[in-house]
C-alpha cells in the first residue's frame, strides 16, 4: 500500500478532510487523495485502516486518523 | 432554522428523490441500507400511531430526509423513516446534503453542525411540523460512555487522532460494543419521533 506520497482517504463535505488538504496544499505536500464515498472498494479500503476520515497512510506505512484534534467523519 | 420562510418549497420537495430512486443512485453502503431496513421494526402501536397521526387535518404526510450515503447514522437511521413512511402512507423524499447546502443550513444541529440524517415532517399543505436529527439521545450517551470506558483502559490513546496500532485497538474495542446497540437505537429513533410529533402537534 505504501507508495512515494501519502495516501489520504477523504469524503466530500468532511470539514476535517478539507482542512487537512488545505494545509497540505499550502505546504506543498504531494499526496494521493482517495474519495471513500465514490466507490465501495475505496470505502472498504479506508475501513481496513480506521473508522473515520481523514485517514493518512504515509509512505513508510504509518497510519493516522483525524486532523488537528478533529475526528472527521465516521465511515462505519 | 425558520419555519415561516423556507427553501424547501412544495415544488422542491416534489423534485427530491424517492427512497427507491435514492438507493438506486448511491455508490456505497447499499448493503448497509438494506440490512438496517431489514432489522428496523415498528410495533403495531407505532403503525397505529403514525397512521392515525398522518390522517389528522394538520398531520404529517411528507418527510424530507437530508442524507449522504457514506454516513453510518444515515444508513442506520434513514431505513427507519422509510418504514414509518411505508406503514403510514406518508411520502418520503431524499435530498443530498452536499448538493443542497441551503436546505442543510435550515436544519443545522445546534445552529452549526451539518449533522445527518435530518428528517423533516410537513403537513399536506407543506407546513413544517418538526424535525429529527442524526441519532437518538441514548446513542449519544452510549457512545460517550463507551469512549470513556476505552479511555479508562487505554489512557494514552488519543481518541480524536489515533495512529498506527491504536486505530485497530479502538476499532476492535468499539466493534465489540456498539453494533449490538444499533437495533435499540432504531427503536429509540421511533420513540423520539413520536414524541416530537405529539409535542409539535399539541403546540400547533
Amino acid at each position: 500500500m505504501a507508495g512515494k506520497v501519502p495516501i489520504v482517504y477523504t469524503i466530500r463535505g468532511c470539514e476535517a478532510c478539507v482542512k487537512l488538504l488545505e494545509k497540505w496544499n499550502a505546504d506543498g505536500i504531494a499526496y494521493e487523495e482517495r474519495r471513500a464515498e465514490l466507490s465501495q472498494a475505496t470505502m472498504e479500503e479506508a475501513r481496513t485502516y480506521g473508522s473515520a476520515v481523514p485517514i493518512v497512510v504515509w509512505p513508510d506505512g504509518r497510519v493516522e486518523q483525524g486532523f488537528q484534534g478533529h475526528i472527521g467523519c465516521y465511515i462505519i | 432554522m425558520t419555519q415561516t420562510t423556507t427553501v424547501v418549497t412544495p415544488e422542491r420537495f416534489d423534485r427530491a428523490l424517492s427512497y427507491a430512486d435514492y438507493l438506486a443512485t448511491i455508490a456505497v453502503n447499499r448493503d448497509q441500507f438494506q440490512h438496517y431496513y431489514d432489522i428496523a421494526r415498528l410495533t403495531d402501536d407505532d403503525v397505529a400511531f403514525f397512521t392515525k397521526t398522518a390522517a389528522l387535518p394538520s398531520g404529517p404526510v411528507k418527510i424530507l430526509v437530508i442524507a449522504e450515503a457514506w454516513c453510518p447514522d444515515v444508513f442506520r437511521g434513514v431505513p427507519v423513516f422509510a418504514r414509518i413512511a411505508e406503514a403510514s402512507g406518508m411520502t418520503m423524499k431524499v435530498v443530498l446534503r452536499d448538493e443542497n447546502p441551503d436546505i442543510m443550513d435550515e436544519f443545522l444541529l445546534k445552529g452549526k453542525a451539518r449533522a445527518i440524517p435530518v428528517a423533516v415532517f410537513y403537513t399536506r399543505g407543506h407546513q413544517y411540523i418538526t424535525h429529527w436529527t442524526e441519532r437518538p439521545a441514548v446513542a449519544h450517551a452510549e457512545i460517550a460512555r463507551i469512549r470513556a470506558e476505552f479511555s479508562a483502559v487505554h489512557p494514552t490513546v488519543d481518541l480524536k487522532a489515533p495512529t498506527g496500532a491504536d486505530m485497530q485497538t479502538m476499532k476492535t474495542f468499539f466493534d465489540a460494543r456498539l453494533p449490538q446497540r444499533y437495533p435499540a437505537w432504531q427503536v429509540e429513533t421511533v420513540r423520539e419521533v413520536r414524541e416530537l410529533l405529539v409535542a409539535a402537534m399539541a403546540a400547533a
